[in-house]
C-alpha cells in the first residue's frame, strides 16, 4: 500500500516537474515582457514532434537530438516573438493573448496536417522498469525526468545568477527604461527571453510526450502548466516550480483515489480554493495597484 | 455628434430590414447559420458587460452557457414546463450561479481570476458528465423544439425570427443598461477600482451585478441555442468554447456593443467560408486570427471608430486600456 501511494507520489511528481518547465517558460517570458503566451504548450508539442522525426525518419542519437531540438525549439521561439508579437506590444495585454492563441491554432493544425492526428510513440532511453529503494518505488524513466527537469532549473538559476547576460534579463524584467539607461539592449533581452523559454518547452516535450503520448493535441498540456504558475503565483519563479510539481503529485494521487474524471477536475477544485484564500496564488505578491 | 448618429441610425434600420426579410430569400443553411450567430451575439453581449465594460476577464461562460442549456432541457423534459419558463428559468439560474461564482471572484482580477474562471468551466463540464442521473452523461440529451402559444418553432425558419426578437430585445437592454447608471459604475471600476471606490460606487456590489447579468445573457443564449440544435453533447461546453467566445470580444472589440455583434458575426461565419478548405481551415482560420489582431490590435470595433475618426472626423478615437483588472 505503502509503496503503491510512493510510486503514485514519485511519477506524480515526474510529470509535475515537466509542468514546472512550462511553468517557468510562460512566467520567464510574463517577467521579462509582460506577455502571457498561450502558445507555450505548443512548443511543447512541436518539440515532440521534432524529436520524433529525428529519432525515428532519420536516427539520429538521443543525445543529439535533444540539443537540436532545443535549438529549433529555441529559434521557433524567436521567431513567433518576431512575427506575432513584436508588432503589437503596446496593443491591450488580451489582444496579444489572443494574438498567441490564434499562433498555437497555426501550429497545432499544422502538426495535424504533416504527422495526422494519431497517438505517435516517442522512444525514450530510461526504462519503465520499477526499481525498489527501501518503501519507496519509482521508475528509471520517473527518476531521469526528474532529475533532468532539476538540472535544467539549476542551470537556468546558474544562468540569470552568475553571467553578464542573465543579469540584464533580470534588470530588464525589473525596469525597461532603467535597463536601457544601463546599455543593456531590450528587444534582444526578449529575443532571447522567448528563445529560452521555447527551450525549456522543447525540453519539456521530449521528457513528457514518452510518457503521456504525443499527438497535435498535445499542447493542451499547456493549461495544466499554466495552472501550475497561477497556483504558485504568476510571475514567481519558485511559485511556478512548486506550483507545477504539486499539481502534477495532486492530479496522480487523485487519479489514483477516485476515477479518471476526478482527476482531470481535482487541480481546478484545488487551485480555486487556494485563490479564494490567497488571492495572488502561493508566492505571488499582491499587485501593486497605482491610483 | 449629430451626424454620427443620423448614419449610424440610417445603417441600423437597413440592417434590421435586411434580416428581416432574409429568411425569406436564403437557403435553410443560411438560416440555420444566422441563428446560431444571434446566440453567440448574445453571449458577446454578456461576456462584454463583465470583461469589456467591467474589466473582469472571465472563461467561465462556456458554463453558464451549459447551465443554461441543460436547464431549460431538464425543466422540458422532467417537468414539462412551457418553453418560455424554461427560457426564463435557464436565465435565472445561470444568473443566480454567475452572482454566486462572483463573489468568491471578488478578490481576483486578471490572469487569477481567468484561471479562477476557466476552472470553473471544467468543472462545470465533469459535472455533466458525472451527474448522469439528470443529464444522461456522455451520451448527451435530446431537446424538443420550443413552442408559444401553440407555434411551435421546429423549423429553421421560425427558429430564426424567434432568434432575432430575443437578439434584438437584448440588445436594446444592454445598451440602455450600458448608457445608464450602471454602466458608468461598470467603467468606473474596469478603469480604477480605488478612485471608482472613491466616488460612491459600491465595488462588490457591481461586480456581482455584471457576474450575474453576463451569466444571465449566456444562459439564456445557451437555452436557446439546446432549442435550436436540439441536442445537447457535454463535450460541447469545453475550454475551447470560453476561449472562443472571448475571442470574440476581443477580436469584435471591448466594452462595444457593436463589437459584441462585429466579433460574432466574424468567427461564426468565417469557419463556414472556410469550410470548403478542409485540412487546412484551422490552418488558416489560425491564421486570420493572427493577422486581424496584427492589423486591428482593438479589435474590429476599434478599427471601424479609429478610421471614421481619422479619414471622415466622425465620433473620438477609441480609448482603450492596456491591461484589464491588474
Amino acid at each position: 500500500m505503502v509503496e503503491i501511494l510512493t510510486s503514485q507520489v514519485v511519477s506524480g511528481l515526474a510529470t509535475g516537474c515537466v509542468y514546472a518547465l512550462i511553468a517557468l517558460g510562460f512566467v520567464l517570458i510574463f517577467k521579462a515582457t509582460d506577455v502571457v503566451n498561450f502558445a507555450q504548450g505548443e512548443f511543447v508539442m512541436v518539440s515532440g514532434f521534432i524529436s520524433y522525426t529525428l529519432l525515428i525518419r532519420f536516427g539520429i542519437p538521443y543525445w543529439l537530438v535533444l540539443v537540436l531540438t532545443i535549438v529549433v525549439s529555441g529559434f521557433m521561439g524567436v521567431l513567433l516573438e518576431r512575427v506575432v508579437v513584436r508588432p503589437i506590444m503596446n496593443a491591450p495585454i488580451f489582444s496579444i493573448v489572443i494574438a498567441t492563441i490564434g499562433a498555437s491554432i497555426v501550429l497545432r493544425s499544422s502538426a495535424g496536417i504533416l504527422y495526422g492526428y494519431d497517438v505517435l510513440p516517442l522512444p525514450t532511453i530510461f526504462s519503465k522498469d520499477p526499481i525498489r529503494l527501501g518503501i519507496v518505488s519509482f521508475t528509471a524513466m520517473d527518476a531521469g525526468v526528474i532529475g533532468f527537469s532539476l538540472v535544467i532549473m539549476a542551470a537556468l538559476y546558474l544562468f540569470f545568477k552568475l553571467t553578464k547576460t542573465g543579469t540584464a534579463m533580470r534588470a530588464t524584467a525589473q525596469s525597461q527604461t532603467a535597463a536601457r539607461l544601463m546599455g543593456v539592449s531590450v528587444p534582444r533581452i526578449f529575443s532571447l527571453t522567448w528563445a529560452i523559454s521555447a527551450g525549456i518547452g522543447g525540453v519539456a516535450g521530449v521528457l513528457i510526450a514518452p510518457i503521456i503520448y504525443l499527438d497535435p493535441n498535445l499542447g493542451f498540456i499547456g493549461v495544466k502548466a499554466f495552472a501550475g504558475a497561477i497556483l504558485g503565483g504568476f510571475g514567481s519563479i519558485p511559485g511556478a516550480i512548486v506550483g507545477g510539481m504539486l499539481l502534477g503529485i495532486l492530479e496522480n494521487l487523485s487519479g489514483y483515489f477516485f476515477n479518471a474524471g476526478i482527476k482531470q477536475v481535482s487541480t481546478y477544485i484545488l487551485l480555486i480554493l487556494v485563490l479564494v484564500v490567497r488571492p495572488s496564488g502561493l508566492f505571488g505578491a499582491a499587485p501593486v495597484r497605482k491610483v | 455628434m449629430p451626424r454620427r448618429s443620423r448614419l449610424g441610425g440610417a445603417a441600423l434600420v437597413a440592417v434590421a430590414a435586411i434580416l428581416l426579410v432574409l429568411p425569406n430569400v436564403a437557403d435553410n443553411y443560411v438560416i440555420y447559420v444566422m441563428s446560431r450567430l444571434f446566440v453567440y451575439v448574445l453571449v458577446a453581449l454578456g461576456l462584454n458587460l463583465l470583461t469589456g465594460y467591467t474589466g473582469q476577464v472571465s472563461l467561465g461562460h462556456a458554463a453558464f452557457f451549459a447551465i443554461g442549456a441543460y436547464t431549460a432541457a431538464v425543466l422540458a423534459e422532467r417537468w414539462h414546463w412551457p418553453s418560455v419558463l424554461c427560457l426564463v428559468g435557464a436565465a435565472l439560474v445561470s444568473a443566480a450561479v454567475g452572482y454566486l461564482l462572483g463573489l468568491p471572484c471578488l478578490r481576483l482580477s486578471g490572469l487569477y481570476l481567468a484561471m479562477a474562471t476557466l476552472g470553473f468551466t471544467l468543472i462545470v463540464q465533469e459535472m455533466l458528465l458525472q451527474l448522469s442521473v439528470i443529464t444522461h452523461g456522455s451520451e448527451g440529451m435530446k431537446v424538443q423544439p420550443a413552442s408559444f402559444l401553440g407555434l411551435t418553432f421546429h423549423t429553421d425558419y421560425r427558429k430564426y425570427y424567434l432568434l432575432f426578437v430575443v437578439t434584438v430585445a437584448m440588445l436594446l437592454f444592454a445598451r440602455n443598461l450600458v448608457k445608464g447608471r450602471a454602466g458608468r459604475a461598470f467603467l468606473a471600476i474596469r478603469d480604477n477600482e480605488r478612485a471608482a471606490a472613491a466616488m460612491g460606487v459600491n465595488i462588490a456590489r457591481y461586480k456581482t451585478i455584471a457576474f450575474a447579468i453576463s451569466a444571465l445573457y449566456t444562459g439564456l443564449a445557451g437555452a436557446l441555442s439546446a432549442f435550436i440544435v436540439g441536442f445537447l453533447d457535454p463535450q460541447e461546453f469545453s475550454f475551447f468554447l470560453s476561449i472562443q467566445f472571448i475571442t470574440i470580444i476581443i477580436l469584435g472589440g471591448l466594452a462595444s456593443l457593436l463589437g459584441s455583434v462585429l466579433g460574432a458575426c466574424f468567427l461564426i461565419v468565417l469557419p463556414e467560408l472556410l469550410a470548403g478548405l478542409d485540412v487546412w481551415q484551422a490552418l488558416v482560420y489560425g491564421l486570420i486570427m493572427v493577422v486581424t489582431i496584427i492589423f486591428m490590435p482593438f479589435g474590429l470595433s476599434g478599427a471601424l471608430q479609429r478610421y471614421a475618426h481619422r479619414w471622415f472626423g466622425i465620433g473620438v478615437e477609441p480609448m482603450i486600456p492596456r491591461r484589464l483588472g491588474h
